[in-house]
């Protein structure tokens, strides 16, 4: 020991051997509980040394036992959903409302008809600002068409033919709504679709200065008209007030878009699986001509959606499928009744092998229309409403999967048509796994999907509609591309354990050797400082 | 109730009212006359020579083309539509099947043997009307897709290493062709479920009533087919859009009480059987949306000549096979408890035991209150053998150990091959052409120079036998050895033989399956006749009106035999091996470390000192341990060592305290850990 010890550690082992002769020389020292000497530190320092360079390595170990996880923009994604939470997304409304038959020289002059107009609908809209509806971005134009020519506004509107309503035929076109409806869509329509198909829609209220009585009527179109005798002020309101409650709210009550109302699969694809389920074929087989359906109805619905949604449309006739709740006889209403509380058993998910789709792969929503026609056991089958009526339609939907009809069939007629209360949606449960690789194809996707989502916002709040749903669409196909990667579904978890197992055999006995000696030699180190100092005050 | 929903509504109401105009007036007004979708069901029994009858449910739908019908159907299974035209299909089979068939006893030269028995396992082939440079993905997705279709693992069929192209012994379509086969899938009722599913009645109505869960899946085989066929792509095939054909074919043993009885002869009488006994279940209501429903009994021509013989010997032939008693069929060797709509004969057979009997009955006349109770009864023990295919093909491995080993395919004749009648004799005389078809996984690794024959058990040069020969040698886990052979063997031969040596491969560790210790399967070979036809032609009053089992009968295709699965033992490694290095490894490093810890940390003099007081005090601990407990052994009072005592106790305290405190954290980290 003697040998590879520093002066210092020399000391110490000497002072041991010199400690037994000084025994006798000095009669009070006890070589138990004292020494002469300072204890050593090299030994400490070596122990400390290895034990300080374990836990240096220690990240080093943490690094290598890492799962890759591809940088995602957490902070872009927060900014984005933050921003669209603060400041709902509100899209350009144009107004234009047009006079007939009013004169120049009346009180107001056409700007500041346009100035009262947009005062009440403040009023109207309120400061709450909900998302998908105007807010205060729109802007009102204002056209005075009188017998001396027309006058604008400062904000220029779209063009309106001046005197287009003076024609003869007026009076005629008035009789009829319809007529008068597609009258005014090809005086207003024809001006708006070159110039201005770019920057939305305009919505126009024609008010009609005429002797009879007020009568207000929105047609199919994005216009609505008022005809009648009335003051300016009363006018102005009511043309406010279209705007507002019909145009921006859509004729509803509360203004809320519902956003989980999209039945938009996760890549744009909407599948429309239409079914005609025959409860019992013995009873009877109907069958529908499908092609002519398909033809002529959904052809033109599925065209004019295609910039939402990439729709297909399939449908299937099915056999031997009973309803799965309960119906009673009723004798009143000599038809069998199923209440509304049976409506979650009604669809038969053991028999009813609606799913049978390959067209629609993994991600696509499928929209299920099914039409039941009852088994003669329980002919005409009505679905009675909760207070006791029986349903207009015989029908009812179920949001996001689609709806069910029941049809009776003619011989055993009673009327039929359609309403429905709700079943609840389930919503996709999605847990975090903590220890998931991610790789950087999906980080990619994450990052593409955030820019398409800005640019879709951005597109939106300029009123570039239709770039804006494309934009929108591919946001949420590349989100969901990404949410839903193979390699997510396959390496989706790599356990802690498995890299403790690893390493343990290692780790495990030499770090106990380390930590031993750590506390040994700082016990050792204390106790010897302590006989060292207790000799001190023994030789003072 | 929220106004968004309403809207939402009155839009679906809206397009249902519409629909149910559209088709309420349709429906009535239905008078053109056109292609129609067509849904037939038959099934097809026969009794076989070993005490078994083969059932053989045979469901066709028929889609007329989508050129002139539209994509709309009212019958054709939707997701089989949807298949085809997503994946370009010409044509496609699918089979799942469990057990062997048995074509010693059950016969092999017959339409239903040779076109719907299939190998162990998974088979799946499939020819897509696709540029070749897009056959492979076409493939892949197809399997994916039929996967999720039937509930089964056909998704492993993707890998490269499972699939091959063979190019002119399987089909006669080159290059569009794959065909891959898992001879390990089970099969079972959530297979079958889904194929139900594809039936307009699915098991609720039609014979497919009879498929009872537990009795189907008793049986000796049980194979479940889907083979379809399209038009769609083609301008050739014009009268028919996709044919889709299901078979069930099952082989059971009717559970007979009075099996045990035998004659004066010595033979024992064959069970006699209903459908009700074979199937546990009563066939009821016919499917009303099938445009026919039919079920037939065949006797095999053999048995029907053995008949003759017995009659002969009795009475008139002609006479007893009509006779009808009380709505029965009877004779003297068995009884058919209903008198059958029809009885069709084969005619111009090409087997020499002569042509087989249909009793042909119509489940037009029967309901759920009158059900079709079919009863087989016979009344006298009768021995008959089925046609055979001119070679019974099996195949076997041969050598020891876990390097290397050797397939053999051996062709033995059988009976009937003595009268060969169509083998194509050419200048070298009668010769009889076999085709073998064999796909090898990659890690058996056949050397295909090895390939030796005998004819007659004497070596024969490949030049003299084989006629035509592919060979496609596997790559390493991309893609599986193939061997397509084309054999002239001469006409009077009693055996031939093939043997190929092979290596066994190493796997990585990666790619053992769960349960490697089992072995490795290669998939069945298949072994075709094309000289040979396997058809049964029956004479038919009205051939517009036939029935497509009939028909398929009718067509021609070759004889054709699957050998049997072989299972290959690997070399497996020790799973845990590497662990068990990387333990052992690591515990000599921390042993090291920790001693070279220990002494940079010795202090030698102290320690002198310190064993040196322990001297002195003479005893330590383990001593006192041992001490005490050799007094306790002998039953004497312990005397401790005096100087000692206290010390000592008290370290023996501390070791049951550290002992303890041990324990407790175990305990705790297992408890944690669980």
């Amino acid at each position: 020991m003697a040998e590879i010890a520093e002066p210092a550690g020399t000391s110490a082992a000497t002072s041991s051997t010199t400690g037994e002769k000084n025994n006798s020389d000095v009669p009070d020292f006890d070589p138990k509980t004292m020494r002469k000497t300072k204890p050593g530190l090299k030994r400490l320092f070596l122990t400390f040394t290895v034990f300080f360079s374990f836990l240096l390595g220690l990240p080093f170990l943490l690094k290598s036992i890492e799962i890759y996880r591809s940088p995602l923009p957490f902070r872009d994604i927060d900014s984005l959903s933050n921003s669209i939470d603060s400041t709902p997304l509100l899209f350009p409304c144009r107004f234009h409302a047009v006079f007939v038959n009013f004169d120049a020289s009346t009180e107001f002059t056409a700007d500041e008809l346009g100035f009262s107009i947009v005062s009440h609908m403040q009023k109207f809209t309120g400061s709450d600002q909900n998302c998908g509806t105007c807010g205060s971005n729109y802007t009102v134009s204002v056209t005075l068409d009188s017998d001396s020519g027309c006058v604008h506004n400062q904000n220029v509107g779209p063009a309106w033919r001046c005197g287009a309503l003076k024609d003869s035929k007026l009076d005629e076109n008035l009789k009829n709504d319809e007529d008068f409806d597609e009258y005014l869509e090809s005086v207003l329509g024809g001006g708006c679709e070159g110039s201005l198909s770019n920057d939305g829609k305009v919505y126009t209220v024609v008010v009609v200065n005429r002797d009879e009585g007020v009568r207000a009527v929105v047609g199919k179109h994005r216009h609505g008209w008022i005809v009648g005798r009335i003051l300016e002020a009363p006018m102005v309101e009511k043309v406010a007030e279209i705007f507002v409650k019909v145009f921006v709210n859509g004729g509803k009550e509360e203004g809320v878009i519902r956003s989980e109302f999209m039945p938009v699969g996760a890549d744009g694809k909407v599948v429309l699986s239409f079914s005609l389920l025959n409860a019992d074929p013995n009873d009877w087989i109907y069958d529908w001509d499908f092609q002519d359906i398909d033809d002529i109805l959904l052809a033109r619905i599925v065209e004019a959606l295609s910039p939402l949604a990439n729709i297909s449309v399939e449908s299937q006739v099915l056999y031997h499928t009973p309803k799965s709740s309960f119906a009673y006889w009723d004798e009143k209403q000599e038809s069998y009744i199923f209440s509304t509380k049976d409506l979650p058993f009604f669809v038969n998910s053991n028999e009813w092998h609606l799913d049978t789709s390959i067209a629609a792969d993994g991600r696509s929503k499928v929209l299920h229309f099914v039409v039941y026609v009852p088994s003669a056991r329980e002919c005409p089958l009505l679905l009675q409403l909760p207070h006791g009526e029986t349903s207009m339609t015989n029908g009812f939907i179920s949001p996001m999967w689609g709806g069910v009809v029941v049809w009776n069939p003619p011989g055993c007629l009673r009327d039929s048509e359609n309403t429905g209360p709700l079943m609840h949606k389930i919503l996709p449960q999605v847990q975090s796994l903590p220890r998931m690789i991610i790789m950087d194809e999906i980080g990619k996707q994450v990052t593409f999907s955030l820019e398409a989502a800005k640019l879709s916002q951005s597109n939106a709040s300029q009123g570039n509609f239709d770039a804006s749903a494309v934009s929108s669409r591919q946001a949420r196909s590349l989100a969901e591309d990404a949410f839903y990667h193979p390699s997510i579904m396959s390496v989706s978890y790599y356990s802690f354990e498995h890299c403790f197992a690893v390493y343990s055999p290692f780790f495990l006995p030499v770090s106990l050797h380390v930590l031993l000696a750590v506390v040994r030699e700082v016990k050792r180190y204390k106790q010897e400082s302590e006989k060292y100092k207790a000799w001190k005050a023994k030789g003072r | 109730m929220p106004t968004s929903t309403r809207s939402e509504m009155v839009r679906l109401k809206l397009v249902l009212v519409l629909f149910i105009l559209c088709f309420a007036s349709t429906s009535t007004g239905k008078e053109k006359e056109r292609i129609e979708e067509q849904f037939t069901e038959e099934l097809l029994l026969r009794p076989l020579p070993d005490r078994k009858v083969l059932a053989h449910f045979h469901f066709d739908t028929r889609a007329p083309p989508t050129a002139s019908y539209g994509r709309h159907h009212r019958i054709f299974p939707k997701a089989i539509y949807q298949l085809v035209h997503k994946f370009q299909v010409r044509e496609m089979e699918l089979s799942f099947t469990q057990g062997r068939w048995n074509y010693e006893r059950w016969g092999g030269y017959d339409p239903i043997a040779s076109s719907n028995v299939k190998p162990p396992g998974v088979e799946l082939w499939a020819v897509f009307d696709v540029p070749q440079d897009q056959v492979d993905a076409s493939w892949k997705n197809l399997t994916h897709t039929l996967s999720g279709l039937f509930c089964a693992s056909v998704n492993y069929l993707e890998s490269s290493t499972a699939y091959s192209a063979p190019d002119w012994s399987f089909r006669e379509f080159s290059g569009n062709l794959r065909y891959g086969t898992l001879p390990r899938e089970a099969i079972c009722t959530e297979n079958l479920t889904p194929w139900l599913k594809l039936l307009p009645c699915r098991d609720k109505a039609g014979l497919s009533g009879l498929m009872n869960r537990s009795s189907i899946y008793r049986g000796f085989y049980h194979s479940q087919r889907l083979h379809l066929t399209s038009g769609e792509f083609n301008s050739e095939a014009v009268n028919y859009g996709i044919m889709l054909e299901q078979t069930l074919t099952v082989v059971l043993e009717p559970n007979t009480l009075e099996s045990g009885v035998t004659r004066s002869s010595g033979l024992a009488l064959q069970p006699s059987w209903s459908l009700s006994s074979l199937f546990g279940r009563e066939l009821g209501e016919r499917c009303v949306l099938a445009k026919s429903s039919n079920v037939y009994v065949q006797l095999e021509g053999s048995l029907v000549s053995v008949l003759k013989n017995k009659w002969e010997e009795t009475s008139a032939y002609e006479a007893d096979t009509l006779s009808y008693e009380e709505g029965s069929l009877s004779n003297p060797s068995f009884e058919l408890s209903v008198s059958p709509n029809r009885i069709i004969k084969e005619v111009n057979s090409l087997h020499p035991e002569g042509s087989s009997i249909l009793y042909h009955y119509m489940m037009e006349n029967y309901s759920d209150s009158k059900p079709f109770e079919l009863e087989f009864k016979w009344k006298s023990p009768l021995v008959w053998s089925c046609p055979q295919a001119p070679l019974h093909a099996s195949r076997f491995l041969m050598g020891s150990g876990n390097e290397r080993g050797a397939i053999a395919i051996s062709l033995q004749a059988t009976k009937r091959s003595d009268d060969f009648l169509v083998a194509d004799i050419d200048e070298k005389g009668c010769r009889l052409r076999v085709d073998v078809f064999q796909v090898v996984p990659w890690y058996v690794k056949v050397y295909y120079h090895t390939l030796k024959l005998f004819v007659d058990e004497k070596p024969q040069s490949q030049a003299d036998i084989i006629e035509k020969m592919r060979v496609s040698p596997s790559e390493d886990k991309v893609s599986p050895g193939v061997m397509e052979l084309i054999l002239r063997l001469p006409c009077g031969v009693k055996s031939a033989a093939i043997t190929l040596e092979f290596d066994k491969g190493f796997l990585h560790i990666d790619e053992y399956p769960p349960d490697a210790n089992q072995g490795f399967d290669i998939p069945s070979a298949v072994v075709s006749f094309p000289d040979f036809q396997a058809t049964t032609h029956f004479l038919e009053d009205n051939s517009s009106n036939e029935s497509p089992l009939v028909s398929k009968m009718k067509e021609r295709s070759s004889v054709l035999s699957y050998t049997e699965v072989l299972l290959v033992p690997l070399t497996t490694p020790d799973f845990s091996m590497p662990y068990n290095v990387i333990t052992i490894t690591c515990t000599v490093f921390a042993l090291y470390f920790g001693s070279l810890l220990n002494a940079l940390r010795k202090r030698v003099a102290e320690e002198e000192r310190r064993l040196k007081s322990k001297a002195a005090n003479k005893s330590g601990r383990v001593p006192l341990l041992l001490s005490k407990l050799l007094a306790k052994v002998r039953g004497r009072p312990w005397e401790p060592p005096q100087a000692a005592s206290t010390s000592s106790s008290q370290i023996s305290y501390k070791l049951i305290f550290k002992v303890i405190l041990v324990a407790g954290i175990a305990a705790g980290w297992q408890y944690y850990h669980e």
